[in-house]
């Protein structure tokens, strides 16, 4: 059994501090004012705690060690970089000398039972600094307070039981649908993405960390709307763009997550989908973009009911301006 | 295939025989599929179920770790669909702890649609589409973290579309082929208290399509023009895109202290594309600006496009006491082409734990921005069409654990715009969504979701009203962990209500756009094992849709399943699957289909 180190600081910041700081942070005025409110303050300094070593838990903890071994946070235990080399349990736990001698629950952070800051802190110390994390704060699932623990399990391998880039489409869509029930219903609809069949997932189209778009779309290509990434077709730039495509995504006239309309369209007939928007002759100077279509369009006629008859090129056209082809 | 090759590979290698053994797991489910002839609408069942008879690799899920660590610590690989399924998909991971990460990723998904009451059945396709994904990382897990990756989609098949000419328009045959290529490559530097990734990227871009006919095609209109008949007897009408596009990217995050985290992104992209267009048909055509009939059409048409786009973002998380916590976050999106807009979104909210088991937050999002749009050609309303987007949002939620078994979450949005986008945008509205989760006991648990959005627009000649509701409640009972016996089931109510007057071109008066949906959709499997000396699981329920409304709709997919292990490795499963679609208007597009599957599952 390795020697544990005789103290450790707070439970969850990592023993080895970076030498430098990033010094430009330093001169935000936010950062001076907090600085005072901390200075007027203090907490209490924590007393030391001592380190019982990964071993020591592996003791009473036997299935969680052995699965701990074939995660991803395994790999915390031999790399001495990351500061927590032979005690990786106590990277989340804190230092737990003492409960290794008690054994009692009191004695030892659980993560799992901290309110959801908390058990966040425990995960983000290490994790938030990753390009996953950077909308992080516009996402839904940290402004309501939605755990890593909800999505993530910490101490198995990836499985068809838990979620990881490496688990399978199905196991990442079936733990989406433990909280989004809505959405799975909405599914079951006919006209749908790929999802129920297991070809697409949730995380396809989301980034559940959140992203500057709405509803946490995700990017592609830097930063155009995650539909693109298998409508490629639909990306253009067209000489000719139909705006709402730009100016509002796929969903002002699409419902991704399914629908009773073909072509999973928000109206059942493409003549109502349009003639919502291109009917702008109440407010002059009209107060929303989309005109008018021209007086010949007898909308009587079924042939002028069915816009994409003659505008075919509807997501956009390279060579007309009314769309035609 | 990979990792088996790369594991016989490694078993060669030499001092092979004294390692230790690669530690192989994983289950393959492969069987037979027979669907029954289908009644009704088959080009409907093939729109929305498509599933087809013969054998098939329902899944495979192969797990290699390597003890000995030589090629890969761990190889992953799955498929799921192979065998004429319409959903094809192949996953291989390769990794090697702080060496290197692989992965590939491969998905064929065919899309076809042929609906007779979708636009006249003149837009149909008969397409596939392929996505392959591969992804190298370089020292993952270490501070400095170099990747490569290479994606293609592409997409090809046939068509229906129309060709438009003046007065007339001809359901014609359309070949279609596209493909986009991704190349992206750059660092993650990731440190204790900040991280930067640098990435730069590039796409090439084609779309080659043919519209074409050679027999005599009277279009859709059914009356002569002045006395002429207007028709296409030949036709070759090719679009021939071509595009590409460099991208940058640049993100960083920052713990400067332990009460504070900095975010911040910039992304820049600058897609082009390049057309030339080109059309000859012949037949009897009329150019309605001259009221001139003519015999052939010929165009050539060449164009060009660039769209510089910039967005950027930047969010403060700070903590000044240990309950409180501060959000703040600004985004930036501006693109330039023939369409431009400038979009801008402010948001501030303060989250604060009132007790240990209670948070409450509240805040504000302001949006605003601009877009300058090119009007159609025969708009009366020439030139450039402008639009503003300004838009005050409250925000309000809480989260209360009631105890470890209770928790609800809270979400409200409150909003009152004073300038949209489009008619149909959000302007004053309501959002609130409530959800609740109940650990009754340790088999036993409830999930409850109420979501409800009001949009109004009074602007006089919009007149917009929209009410949207859902709620679902769920229920998981899995006594004994599920082993004897466990139900699943889940019921959603969703309604929706849109109203919105638009203007008639012809009457030049203003009607009524009327839309409601009032849907059922359940949801739930029961699974219990078969009493007697035959272990084997039994497993019924499927998922039942039904909508009222604008377009009344049934979709029913009820289930059955059977099992039986023949030993620890090899279970035999049986499935019956119904698909049963009605459409309330258009009842010549409803079907009828029985599926039964038989196979194994071996598992390892």
């Amino acid at each position: 059994m390795p020697t544990p180190p005789l103290s450790g600081s707070a439970p969850f910041p990592p023993p080895q501090r970076p030498r430098r700081v990033a010094g430009a942070w330093a001169a935000l005025a936010a950062a001076v004012f907090l600085s005072a409110v901390h200075a007027q303050a203090p907490e209490a300094a924590a007393p030391p705690s001592v380190y019982a070593g990964s071993e020591a838990c592996a003791l009473c903890h036997e299935d969680i060690a052995k699965a701990f071994k074939t995660s991803r946070h395994g790999v915390l235990d031999e790399d001495k970089k990351r500061g927590w080399e032979a005690k990786a349990c106590e990277a989340c736990h804190g230092a737990g000398a003492k409960h290794a001698e008690s054994a009692t629950a009191a004695e030892i952070r659980n993560p799992a039972k901290l309110a959801v800051a908390e058990t966040d802190r425990a995960c983000l110390t290490c994790h938030a600094n990753g390009p996953t994390h950077v909308g992080r704060i516009q996402g839904g699932h940290a402004r309501n307070q939605v755990a890593c623990t909800s999505c993530h399990t910490v101490h198995h391998a990836p499985t068809a039981k838990v979620v990881a880039p490496a688990a399978n489409i199905g196991a990442q869509n079936t733990r989406c649908a433990e909280c989004h029930t809505s959405v799975v219903a909405e599914f079951k609809r006919p006209y749908k993405h790929r999802v129920p069949e297991g070809t697409m997932g949730c995380v396809d189209c989301h980034n559940p960390h959140g992203s500057f778009l709405a509803g946490s779309l995700r990017t592609v290509s830097a930063n155009e709307p995650g539909c693109l990434r298998c409508h490629g077709d639909k990306r253009g730039p067209f000489a000719f763009e139909h705006a709402p495509v730009r100016l509002e995504g796929c969903s002002s006239c699409h419902q991704p997550h399914g629908s009773a309309n073909p072509k999973m369209l928000t109206r059942p007939v493409v003549g109502q989908l349009c003639l919502e928007c291109h009917a702008n002759l109440g407010a002059q100077p009209a107060s929303t973009i989309g005109g008018i279509p021209p007086a010949f369009h007898d909308l009587r006629n079924v042939r002028f009911q069915n816009c994409t008859l003659c505008h075919v090129k509807v997501h956009g056209s390279h060579v007309n301006r009314a769309l035609l082809r | 295939m990979k990792p088996i090759a790369l594991f016989l590979f490694a078993a060669v290698l030499p001092g092979a025989e004294d390692a230790p053994a690669p530690v192989v797991s994983g289950s393959a489910d492969v069987g037979y599929r027979w669907v029954s002839d289908v009644g009704g609408n088959f080009n409907a069942y093939r729109s929305i179920v498509n599933l087809g008879s013969g054998p098939k690799l329902f899944g495979l899920d192969l797990n290699i770790q390597d003890p000995s660590k030589r090629l890969f610590d761990r190889a992953n690989l799955r498929a799921e669909g192979w065998g004429g399924d319409p959903y094809n998909t192949a996953h291989l991971t390769l990794s090697k702890d702080g060496l290197y990460r692989f992965s590939f990723d491969y998905r064929n998904i065919a899309y076809f649609n042929f609906l007779p009451s979708y636009a006249l059945n003149q837009r149909a396709s008969d397409t596939a589409r392929r996505f392959s994904d591969v992804e190298l990382e370089l020292r993952p897990g270490k501070r400095i973290v170099p990747y490569l990756a290479y994606s293609r989609d592409a997409g090809s098949g046939r068509g229906i579309t129309d060709f438009y000419s003046d007065a007339n328009e001809y359901p014609v045959a359309t070949l279609l082929n596209d493909k986009t290529d991704h190349f992206r490559g750059g660092v993650r530097m990731e440190f204790n208290r900040y991280h930067l990734t640098l990435e730069q990227g590039g796409t090439t871009f084609k779309d080659d399509q043919r519209v074409y006919t050679s027999d005599l095609n009277r279009g859709n209109r059914s009356v002569p023009l002045f006395g002429e008949t207007l028709l296409l007897r030949n036709l070759e009408q090719a679009y021939g895109v071509r595009g590409d596009s460099i991208y940058t990217k640049a993100i960083f995050t920052a713990a400067p202290a332990t009460w504070a985290n900095l975010y911040g992104q910039f992304l820049f992209s600058r897609p082009r594309t390049e057309t030339n267009y080109s059309v000859a048909a012949s037949g009897r055509f009329v150019l309605l600006q001259s009221l001139t009939f003519l015999n052939d059409q010929r165009d050539l048409v060449m164009t060009q496009a660039k769209q510089p786009h910039t967005s950027g973002s930047f969010g403060v998380d700070l903590r000044p006491t240990k309950r409180l916590r501060i959000l703040e976050s600004i985004t930036t999106d501006h693109l330039h082409s023939n369409l431009s807009f400038n979009y801008n979104q402010q948001q501030l909210e303060a989250l604060y734990d009132l007790t240990s088991r209670v948070t409450i937050r509240g805040g504000h999002r302001y949006l605003w921005g601009d877009a300058r749009v090119r009007t159609p050609f025969l708009n009366p309303v020439q030139g450039l069409e402008s639009g503003e987007l300004k838009r005050n949002t409250g925000l309000a939620g809480a989260t209360v654990r009631f105890h470890s078994r209770l928790n609800a979450n809270l979400d409200f949005e409150g909003a009152s715009g004073d300038r949209t986008w489009f008619r149909t945008s959000l302007h004053d509205y309501r959002r609130l969504r409530a959800r609740a989760r109940y650990q009754a006991s340790g088999s036993l648990q409830f999930a409850a979701q109420f979501f409800v959005l009001d949009n109004q627009n009074p602007t006089p000649g919009v007149q917009y009203d929209f009410l949207s509701r859902q709620n679902s409640i769920s229920a998981a009972w899995t006594p004994d962990g599920g082993k004897r016996v466990s139900v699943l089931a889940e019921y959603m109510r969703s309604s929706l209500r849109s109203n919105l007057s638009y203007f008639v071109p012809q009457e030049l008066s203003r009607q009524e756009s009327i839309y409601w949906d009032n849907a059922h959709t359940v949801t739930g499997t029961v699974q219990t094992t078969v009493p007697g000396r035959v272990s084997g699981k039994l497993e019924f329920g499927g998922a039942f849709f039904t909508a009222a409304g604008s377009r009344s709709t049934s979709y029913y997919q009820p289930l059955a399943r059977f099992s039986v292990p023949f030993d620890k490795r090899v279970t035999w499963n049986a499935e019956w699957r119904w698909s049963g679609f009605t459409e309330g208007l258009y009842r010549y597009e409803g079907f009828r289909a029985h599926q039964f599957v038989a196979g194994l599952r071996i598992a390892r």
